[in-house]
């Protein structure tokens, strides 16, 4: 209703409307604007955290017979996060996340690193190579689980391709050897993700300035010179924001090892997702799933918070840079 | 001089050949295994073909009619179903996201309310889904979502959020507000300066936000796995419960499958090529 009588004013009005009405209005719209977000946020943030926190102090299952809401009858206080950290089983799903995050996103980084300098200028071919490199990152990645599956078949290409070079006869059964496994599940995630990782790069060392790159040629730099005195300092918050991006998605492994090998042999490959997924519809520990939840929960949010500290200081370190150059121009 | 840059030369083709030969291995040998009739799907390492011999569409038949002449079993359930799922949850999660996104993004850009918005949308991507996922099946199971389009929907609208927030919010941030301001002078309300001026402004970005959230829609495994059963799960969840059920592994059906499931965000991920890491990076970098 009100809405409609201040329109209505300002037909009969439209040039003497004072400043004061627009402003109240415009917060009013971006308040209005904002209102769904907020709303979605409330939904899928605050309520299910709340009752994330309650189960997570019960014993509470989906088996027990009883609404969630009754859980406070197997009331436990801190048993499931006592659990939390006696459990051998998660420590090493946890474990081996990181494992697989710290050989895979250096390798994704220095593939992807090399790649772009590749590119930096032009030569024939340059935008069709662009686009297969970008391929794998947009394949589904529960189907590159699935192709990665058939290539590491022991009657697949891949031992085909090293029975070719070895001229022998390889028949490595890949994803039934612990070791193997990890190494196909690496070999996934590299192949999926190094072109991400190439694409930033390149998008950040292509916003180097040009003229300090010929400035710095003319003085007689080398390409390697001018790779470390130049390049790698200008990219410092592409660098950062790459390997964030990189780390977080690393650390929510599911799709690719639950297509591929299940965590499997055994649990040779059972990244922290999968056990959860396990514990969730094998063990139907939904409380104790809770706790593990809320727990990566709270790590996760104190490194984000660091991280983000991190990251505005590196921000300011670049843009304090930003006179000392323009000086040097000029003098 | 001139050799070394032949040389060099040489050696960038080298390497940047390798790398696409590496980049589309697994996608050529998936696509070929798609036309390859049963007899081919697996044999001696040493009769091992990269193309198809007897090229088939076999396959495909198979996955939609639910049987095909050679292929000896039959499945009741066919993806046809999975597809229009897939479609229809992608599609509704996307213009979710969107709409509630590209006006978030236009408050928070224009008229400086929710200042912790951002961050807060932000966080919605940090966390492994998994680990959160345990409320949200409590939820979903009491307001009767599990296994419906409207919950999948729902639920793809939100994870999405913070891409399309956070890119039309960078996209709005580069748009000149002297425009929007003369507009407000000759007496617009702000509302309609969001809808006939700004918005017609930002058509192109706006495009590619809508085409990277259904990638992002259209890629999902993991919370089709978790909130569907049996009506309306997705294809990539189709096409791995189709191994379980059947004796053996249905290598061509289930190549037939990815491929249908892996041509829409590559195609569509080429469209969008120049803003690919503009949506990546949240906006945070701008090619």
């Amino acid at each position: 209703m009100n809405v409609a009588i201040t329109e209505h004013r300002g037909e009969a009005l439209p040039v003497a409307r004072p400043t004061i009405n627009l402003a109240a209005q415009s917060r009013r719209l971006g308040t209005l604007m904002i209102l769904p977000a907020q709303l979605l946020l409330l939904f899928i943030v605050v309520f299910p955290l709340l009752m994330q926190i309650y189960i997570s102090l019960t014993y509470w299952g989906p088996t027990d017979g009883v609404s969630w809401i009754y859980a406070y009858q197997s009331l436990n206080l801190f048993d499931n996060y006592v659990t939390f950290f006696t459990d051998g089983d998660l420590w090493a799903a946890i474990a081996r996340t990181l494992f697989i995050m710290v050989v895979a996103v250096p390798l994704e980084f220095l593939l992807g690193l090399g790649l772009a300098t590749l590119f930096v200028d032009s030569f024939p071919g340059r935008r069709i190579f662009y686009s297969i490199l970008l391929t794998p990152m947009m394949v589904v990645p529960a189907v590159a689980g699935y192709m990665f599956y058939m290539l590491f078949q022991s009657n697949g290409p891949v031992n085909q391709i090293l029975s070719f070079l070895s001229n022998s006869n390889v028949e490595l059964v890949w994803l039934s050897v612990p070791h193997l496994a990890l190494v196909a599940v690496i070999a996934a995630d590299v192949w999926q993700w190094t072109p991400l990782v190439f694409l930033i790069l390149l998008a950040g060392i292509l916003a180097v300035p040009e003229d300090q790159l010929k400035a710095a040629m003319m003085l007689g730099a080398s390409w390697p010179q001018r790779f470390r005195r130049i390049i790698l300092p200008r990219m410092r918050t592409v660098i950062i924001i790459v390997l964030v991006l990189r780390l977080v998605e690393a650390f929510k492994l599911f799709d690719v090892m639950f297509v591929m090998t299940r965590g499997g042999p055994g649990t040779a490959t059972e990244t922290i997702s999968l056990y959860i997924y396990k514990q969730t519809f094998n063990g139907l520990e939904w409380s104790y799933v809770a706790a593990i939840g809320l727990t990566l929960l709270v790590i996760l949010s104190v490194l984000a918070v660091a991280g983000m500290r991190f990251m505005k200081h590196e921000i300011e370190i670049e843009k304090a840079m930003e006179p000392k150059t323009v000086e040097e121009k000029t003098t | 001089m001139n050799r070394s840059k032949v040389f060099l030369g040489a050696g960038r083709y080298l390497f940047v050949g390798f790398a696409s030969v590496i980049a589309l291995v697994p996608v050529v040998w998936m696509a070929t295994m798609a036309f390859k009739p049963r007899e081919e799907w697996t044999s001696g390492i040493d009769q091992l073909s990269w193309l198809p011999k007897n090229p088939t569409l076999d396959n495909f038949t198979f996955i939609f009619t639910g049987h095909a002449p050679n292929l000896l079993v039959a499945i009741d359930r066919v993806a046809v179903g999975p597809a229009i799922s897939s479609l229809v949850c992608a599609t509704l999660g996307t213009i979710i996201a969107v709409v509630v996104g590209t006006l978030a993004a236009y408050g928070v850009s224009r008229f400086k309310v929710g200042q912790n918005l951002p961050l807060s949308i932000l966080q919605l991507r940090l966390f492994p889904p998994l680990a959160v996922m345990i409320p949200v099946m409590i939820m979903w199971a009491y307001l009767n979502l599990i296994d419906t389009w409207w919950g999948l929907s729902l639920i793809y609208g939100i994870v999405t959020l913070p891409f399309s927030f956070w890119l039309m919010m960078t996209f709005f941030d580069d748009v000149p507000r002297e425009i929007e301001e003369a507009a407000l002078v000759e007496g617009c309300t702000p509302w309609i300066v969001f809808l006939r001026v700004t918005l017609p402004m930002v058509k192109a970005p706006l495009a590619t936000t809508i085409l990277f959230v259904f990638i992002l829609n259209w890629s999902d495994y993991a919370i089709a796995l978790l909130l569907t059963r049996k009506d309306w799960i997705t294809i990539p969840v189709f096409m791995n419960a189709l191994s379980t059920a059947m004796t053996g592994q249905m290598y061509g059906a289930k190549a037939a499958l990815g491929l249908i499931a892996a041509i829409p965000p590559v195609v569509l991920g080429i469209l969008i090529q120049k803003y690919l890491v503009r949506g990546l990076t949240f906006g945070a970098l701008k090619q």
